[in-house]
């Protein structure tokens, strides 16, 4: 019993170094192709990359803007509820903006962008693979790497950001909405506020994070994608693994981040 | 540049020597030696579990041997650099098992991804080149549908045109008539023949197919457990009177010899 | 006989009878195809009766004989003649793989062209 269950630890920790020095190789070796892709006649090609733009950035608009848009209300509910037992309600403004901006946005587009996007990926390569399409581009003389990993890593860096930019602005609009309504202050009132109190810092932090997180997540998807091996059970496996680790790093990570950002 | 594409030679475009590979711990294949000739067919051929697929992506430079050395068309592809094997890909051609086509291009898109990628031809002569590669497997207007569409043979059919886009010196196959009918796979083979004397291609193929092994081979390897049981002449595989070659070609269940100690070390977990 | 740099073909233009004979020599491959591309197609554009002589040519591949295929198109629109004379073997057997020995008007030299019109 006690033999197994070392030795399945041992397993499931080398398999977790394993991946984490292949993610490495692949973070290097996607940026290698970026910028010196073309000395090898092997040049990422933009319109990959706007193809994986638009599925990752734009068709997402919809969704994010709902989630964020319910996320800034229940803030301000939230937050009503809490400061009126200080008899501080006015300071909502305040606690919207700055857990918005550094947190929730970036958090949100994370968990989002894995679930939509990432378990996509890993579900296209993970088939890729088994039907040897990967293969396929390696003896045709094209670097997986550069031909997949590329542009969907380059889609992400563009696209996190921009999304949670814009989830910024729904979600602080949402805030408003419900606080206007409940405190009565007038939108315009809560707009000038919410520019007062907030910092061009609190806006970056929030990009920076969402930066880290479209890493994480194209590197989980692809390391999943590449490792399937046999039948479409395979392929199911990889994809659910691949969203279930990007969410528990997205989340560990922005802890982490958050730890350091506040000291 | 070389000249001479097309005269047949004795120089061995394929050199296979002393190739020992690992998976894991596991040795898959135990130093092979094989060669094949400029313009010749090779069949490759064994039970399941022979390696013969490993040797073909040893061949095809999916993989590191463990030591050994790969020679195409005179360059050894277990030394080479990136940049070299690059170079190197352009003049072999692929037929996978499955096709794999990529689903989200149109047939025609695939056939001529290697031309868009490697090449700075206009756009136009890729065009009437991967047209032209379809009507040669003929497969002529299919070049619009999506993979989805095609049937098994077919499918095998646009992936050996693609294959053949650059006019590739090597051609490599695995098992091509798998999954197909009886007459999609002699279509395939005749189309395999075609090919070779057009352009005086090499030909690799592994297959487990006897019937389409003995319509194209050259010359037959015969692998078993990862060792070379024999390379000859169709005729001289035929007439071996090696026990495992004759069980293969009368499809006979594979006897297995069992050591006594080995096979309880086996079974009891303890590995030797 | 024109050497381009860098390119493995080179040509040579005759005017004889009528036709703008082109003839290439040395390998019309993925390398010299552009090349050999622009002369075939600058010969048909100026409206002259073409005719391609390969007989220098040591190898010929399918960009190469998609190249023919477009001088035989533009020819074919312009209602220009567009021939080829002495095709080797293994330039026959590239173009009888892709079904194209049936489309070209294919003759041993010049002269029997004409007399076969």
């Amino acid at each position: 019993m006690l033999k197994t269950f070392t030795e399945k630890l041992g397993q499931t920790t080398l398999r977790g170094i394993e991946e984490l020095g292949y993610s490495l190789a692949l973070l290097v070796e996607s940026f290698y192709w970026l910028f010196f892709g073309f000395r090898r006649h092997q040049a990422v090609k933009l319109p990959s990359i706007f193809s994986q733009m638009m599925h990752i950035g734009i068709q997402a608009l919809p969704i994010v803007g709902i989630l964020a848009f319910a996320i800034g209300m229940m803030l301000a509910i939230q937050g009503i509820a809490t400061l009126k037992t200080f008899g501080a309600e006015s300071q909502v403004v305040l606690g919207i903006a700055l857990s918005v901006t550094r947190e929730f946005s970036p958090l949100i587009i994370g968990i989002l962008v894995a679930g939509r996007s990432g378990s996509a990926l890993a579900a296209r390569i993970g088939t890729m693979q088994m039907a040897q399409e990967i293969d396929a581009l390696r003896v045709i003389g094209i670097s997986p790497v550069r031909y997949l990993v590329t542009p969907a890593m380059i889609a992400m860096l563009i696209m996190l950001p921009a999304l949670t930019f814009f989830a910024d602005l729904i979600a602080l609009l949402g805030g408003g909405v419900y606080s206007s309504l409940e405190l009565g202050m007038s939108l315009q009132a809560y707009a000038d506020r919410t520019i007062e109190v907030l910092q061009i810092d609190d806006i970056t932090q929030g990009l920076y994070k969402s930066l880290v997180f479209a890493v994480i997540i194209t590197l989980v998807s692809f390391v999943n994608g590449f490792s399937v091996t046999a039948g479409a059970e395979g392929v199911g496996r990889a994809t659910t693994r691949s969203v279930v680790l990007s969410i528990t790093y997205i989340i560990i990570a922005d802890m982490v981040f958050t730890f350091f950002l506040t000291h | 540049m070389m000249s001479n594409h097309h005269t047949p030679t004795d120089q061995a475009a394929i050199e296979v020597e002393n190739l020992v590979t690992h998976y894991g711990s596991t040795r898959i294949l135990n130093n092979i030696d094989m060669q094949v000739s400029t313009g010749e067919i090779m069949v490759i051929m064994g039970g399941s579990g022979s390696g013969k697929s490993t040797l073909l992506r040893y061949m095809l430079g999916l993989h590191e041997a463990t030591s050994g050395s790969i020679k195409l068309l005179g360059q050894d592809i277990t030394e080479i650099n990136a940049e070299e094997m690059d170079e190197l890909r352009k003049n072999m051609g692929v037929s996978f098992q499955g096709g794999a086509l990529f689903n989200s291009m149109t047939v025609g898109e695939n056939v001529c991804l290697p031309l868009r990628e490697h090449t700075h031809l206009d756009e136009n002569t890729i065009q009437i080149m991967g047209r032209m590669k379809l009507s040669v497997v003929n497969l002529g207007g299919f070049e619009d549908l999506m993979p989805a569409q095609l049937s098994g043979g077919m499918i095998k059919r646009a992936a050996l045109a693609r294959a053949i886009v650059m006019d590739p010196k090597l051609l490599f196959f695995d098992e091509p008539s798998a999954g197909l009918d009886p007459v999609a796979a002699a279509e395939l083979d005749d189309l395999i023949l075609r090919i070779r004397k057009a352009l005086n291609t090499t030909i690799v193929v592994v297959t487990h197919d006897l019937d389409s092994t003995f319509r194209i081979a050259d010359r037959i390897t015969v692998l078993d457990k990862g060792d070379i049981l024999m390379i000859g002449t169709v005729e001289e595989v035929r007439n071996s009177d090696n026990e495992r070659i004759q069980s293969l070609l009368n499809r006979e269940a594979r006897h297995i010899e069992i050591d006594a100690d080995e096979y309880i070390k086996e079974l009891t977990g303890q590995k030797s | 006989m024109q050497k381009i740099s860098d390119s493995p073909v080179s040509f040579e233009i005759d005017d004889e009878q009528g036709y703008l004979i082109v003839r290439f020599a040395g390998e019309i491959d993925l390398y010299g195809t552009p090349h050999a591309r622009e002369v075939i197609l600058n010969c048909v554009k100026s409206d002259r009766n073409t005719v391609i002589d390969l007989s220098a040519v040591t190898y010929i591949d399918s960009s190469g004989v998609a190249s023919l295929v477009e001088g035989y198109q533009l020819a074919k629109t312009n209602q220009l003649e567009f021939g080829l004379i002495n095709t080797s073997e293994a330039v026959m057997n590239v173009l009888q793989l892709a079904h194209l020995d049936k489309v070209f008007s294919i003759h041993a030299s010049l002269n029997e062209r004409l007399q076969a019109s």
